[in-house]
This record gives C-alpha cells, sequence and structure tokens, in this order.
C-alpha cells in the first residue's frame, strides 16, 4: 500500500485529535489587531519559524525512534526552541491527543510506546511515532508538519474573520511551495543539534497573552 | 461497561437554563461524601469555570475548562479528545474520583453528549426560556437520560403554567425520567441527587449502559425552511 493513504488519514481534520481547539495563535493576533488580509503573512511566518521547528523535531525524531537512539536530546532541542511556555504545554496537550489516538491505530508499535513514555513528550514526537508506525518517510512527514500548520490557521480564520472559505483554500494553496521548501530543509536532518532555531518573538508573546486571557474560542 | 469506578456525567442544554448552577448544586450536595471533579466547556470565556471556582463548592483545581474552538458540539460528540483528555486528567490527579461532570458549552436544543464521552447525561430545559419547549423535542430533549426542567419557581413570573411544561416532557419522552427542579425546593433538590447517586451505584455494580440519545433531529430555520442533519457533525457552529 502507498503511504500516501495514510499521509491524508494523518493531514485530515477530521481526524479526532482535538485540532479544532486549536489557532495556531491566530485568535491572539486577531484580539491584537490583524486582519484577514494579513493571515497569509501569519502563514509565512509560522511555516518560516514554528512550523520549521517542529518539522525538523519530527524528522529528528523519526530518526532517533528508527535508529534506537534516545528521544531525551530531541525533545529538549524541541523545548530550546519552544520558550513560550504556552505553546511547550499546547503541544503537550496536543501529543496526548496524538498518543491517545496512536496507540489505538498501532496497540504493537514499539515507536508509539515510546513517545508515550517519555514526560512531556511534544507533538511532533507524536507524530513521529506515527509516521514511524505507518511508515511514513521523514519528508512525508515534514510536509504533515508544515501543511497541518498552514490549515490550522487557515480553518480557526474561518470562525474568527468573515470571510469566503474559498479564500482561505487559496492561502493554503498559495502557501504550498514555501511548506515543500520547509520539507526539503529538514527532510535529511538526523541530529538534534541541527534543528533549525528561528525566533519568533510575536508568536511566542501572542502565546502567552493568549494563555491568560479570559476570553477566548481557541485553547491556543 | 466502561473499565474504571468513576462515573462521568454529562450537563447539556441551551444557554441560560442552569447548567452551571446545577453543577454548582450538585458539588455542594455530594461533595462530603464523594470525590468529584468538573470540565467545563465555556464557547466563548471562562465564565462558567470561575463561577464555578467562586462558588467554592469545590477545590479550584479540580475544576477545568476546556476550550472549543468554536465547535461546542463536535467537542461533545464528534471530536470529544479534548475533554476525554480533561477527563482523564483530573481522574488521574485526584484519583479516585467518584464522579466527573462535564458542561457542554450552552448552546442550542440539539447538542448531546456521545456515549464515548459521558456516561450517563442531564439535559436542561428552564421555564424562563419559555413553556413551549419541552414539546418542540429534540434528541437531548426526548431521549437525554434525565431531563430536568429547571427554575419552576420562577413559573408564575413568566406566565408559564409549570405543571404543563413538565406534562409535557413527560408525554415526549416515553417514560424517561423527568425532574422538576428549583433550587429553593429542597425536595426537587433531593430527588435530583437520589437521581445521581442511583446512576453511580448503577455504574459500579455494571448495569449501566451509556446511551445515546440519538442525532440532531429536524429543525426549523428562521427563514422557515426545515430540514435534518444527516451527519451528527454537521452542525451550526455560534461562530
Amino acid at each position: 500500500m502507498s503511504s500516501d493513504l495514510l499521509l491524508m488519514l494523518l493531514a485530515d481534520a477530521r481526524l479526532p485529535v482535538a485540532g479544532h481547539t486549536q489557532s495556531g495563535q491566530l485568535e491572539a493576533a486577531v484580539r491584537d489587531g490583524l486582519t484577514a488580509a494579513e493571515v497569509p503573512l501569519l502563514l509565512r511566518a509560522r511555516l518560516g519559524t514554528v512550523a520549521r521547528v517542529e518539522a525538523g523535531t519530527a524528522v529528528v525524531g523519526l530518526h532517533h525512534l528508527r535508529a534506537g537512539l534516545p528521544l531525551g536530546p530531541v525533545l529538549d532541542a524541541w523545548a530550546a526552541r519552544t520558550p513560550a511556555r504556552a505553546m511547550r504545554e499546547s503541544s503537550r496537550t496536543l501529543a496526548r491527543a496524538h498518543l491517545r489516538l496512536a496507540v489505538r491505530l498501532w496497540p504493537d508499535s514499539s515507536y508509539v510506546s515510546l513517545v508515550r513514555g517519555l514526560p512531556g513528550g511534544c507533538r511532533p514526537l507524536a507524530l513521529a511515532a506515527a509516521a514511524g508506525a505507518g511508515g511514513l518517510a521523514p519528508d512525508a512527514l515534514a510536509r504533515l508538519v508544515a501543511y497541518d500548520d498552514l490549515q490550522t490557521v487557515s480553518s480557526a480564520a474561518l470562525k474568527l474573520l468573515p470571510l469566503d472559505p474559498a479564500d482561505a483554500a487559496g492561502w493554503v494553496h498559495d502557501a504550498l511551495p514555501a511548506a515543500e521548501q520547509v520539507a526539503a530543509e529538514v527532510a535529511a536532518l538526523t541530529v538534534p543539534e541541527d534543528i533549525p532555531a528561528p525566533a519568533a518573538p510575536m508568536l511566542d508573546l501572542w502565546a502567552q497573552a493568549h494563555a491568560t486571557t479570559t476570553r477566548r474560542l481557541f485553547s491556543a | 461497561m466502561p473499565d474504571r469506578s468513576t462515573l462521568r456525567v454529562g450537563v447539556c442544554g441551551p444557554v441560560g437554563t442552569g447548567k452551571s448552577s446545577l453543577i454548582a448544586l450538585l458539588c455542594r450536595e455530594l461533595a462530603g461524601d464523594l470525590q468529584l471533579g468538573v470540565v467545563t466547556n465555556d464557547i466563548y470565556t471562562d465564565e462558567d469555570a470561575r463561577f464555578l471556582r467562586s462558588a467554592g463548592v469545590l477545590a479550584p483545581e479540580r475544576i477545568r475548562a476546556v476550550e472549543t474552538g468554536a465547535c461546542p458540539h463536535t467537542a461533545i460528540r464528534d471530536d470529544i479528545t479534548a475533554n476525554l483528555l480533561a477527563v482523564e486528567e483530573l481522574e488521574d490527579d485526584f484519583a479516585p474520583l467518584d464522579v466527573v461532570l462535564v458542561e457542554s458549552g450552552g448552546d442550542n436544543l440539539t447538542a448531546t453528549f456521545s456515549p464515548a464521552l459521558v456516561d450517563v447525561q442531564v439535559f436542561l430545559i428552564d421555564v424562563a426560556g419559555g413553556g413551549d419547549v419541552a414539546r418542540k423535542g429534540g434528541p437531548g430533549i426526548e431521549r437525554a437520560d434525565l431531563l430536568v426542567v429547571n427554575k419552576t419557581d420562577l413559573a408564575p413570573y413568566v406566565g408559564v403554567d409549570a405543571a404543563l411544561m413538565v406534562a409535557d416532557a413527560i408525554a415526549a419522552r416515553d417514560g424517561r425520567p423527568v425532574l422538576a427542579l428549583s433550587r429553593n425546593d429542597p425536595e426537587s433538590v433531593a430527588r435530583l441527587v437520589a437521581w445521581v447517586r442511583a446512576q453511580l451505584s448503577a455504574h459500579r455494580a455494571g448495569s449501566l449502559v451509556p446511551a445515546d440519545p440519538g442525532p440532531m433531529a429536524p429543525h426549523t430555520h428562521a427563514d422557515g425552511t426545515t430540514h435534518a442533519h444527516p451527519d451528527a457533525d454537521d452542525d451550526h457552529d455560534a461562530a
């Protein structure tokens, strides 16, 4: 069987992993004045920063799983590149959601067991476990992370900003080459130190501000 | 039967029918001898979680708020993951819990819980929401495990015949229980508490089988059209 189908399953918004609770900091950004016309800029900013970190972490995590190397250094490298505590906590919650599903889909996978046994495991490592269990290649895993990031923000935009859903689909479509570029950059990584380490101070500030507001639709 | 001792109770119903108050009431009545936890699903604010924390009926850390991304139906019905994680965390953090109460985001008459999230569910309507609500029916009114007609003490002030509303509810439910509740009527509160305790006993005896009240019923829109949704996830999100 082609791994395309598994990739589709994991990329599908209908996958029960609480994806509908996430806006990728869009809600906080909109509260701070971001307009619908600026959402594509946010998509690009995320692809260049947090999505690269997540994609790189996932790919290196997959390599460590397949090579029998420890996951701790990969998790540490991700945490060091994710300075906003709110983002780390969201990622850990989403990891639990993914692992809850992964253990049902691949009950005998040692990869899934390893990531489940890792305290504070992050979402990219949960995705790496699913990719390992299901037989996804590193470049496909990286595309999955980048694509999911685009769709998370764009679907949240449909809730937060009044617009034609075809516009949001257009944003995702137009950002696909940039997502491919992220995947190409990280697909061959094997070492935690090589995971990209960009800074995204506005995303960090929005994530932190959102975590303390008492009025929000999205978890993050 | 689920392989755990904690009973998970869902509380749903339209906005303003008294879900948070009912949960506060249950906490007040049950916290003396049962270990409790609460998960709330506010649609936009954490008002319900804050209300419950400020009510002082339960330690604040036993009350968790889950954001649903403007999808209150989804979070209790088709992708229940966020709520399940919150429930399981509470159960782990405060083991052994006797009862976890899950409050849905107040939405409309059609949202009910998946039996994969809760073992038993209470649907609330109230006299102030209109005397004809029970007659309108829907999955929650007709088939939730318990239908509460709340705020019966307000009936004289809103021109509603509470007895008729309860009779309508009984007629709509094919023998399922209906409880006329006022928090100012100790006898009705006692019956609510007794119902919850009976569910806990049945759950522990293995005789409680979580049941689905059913997908959304055909319903009418403001433009006068009536239709049914074939899929449970084809809902009407507030945002």
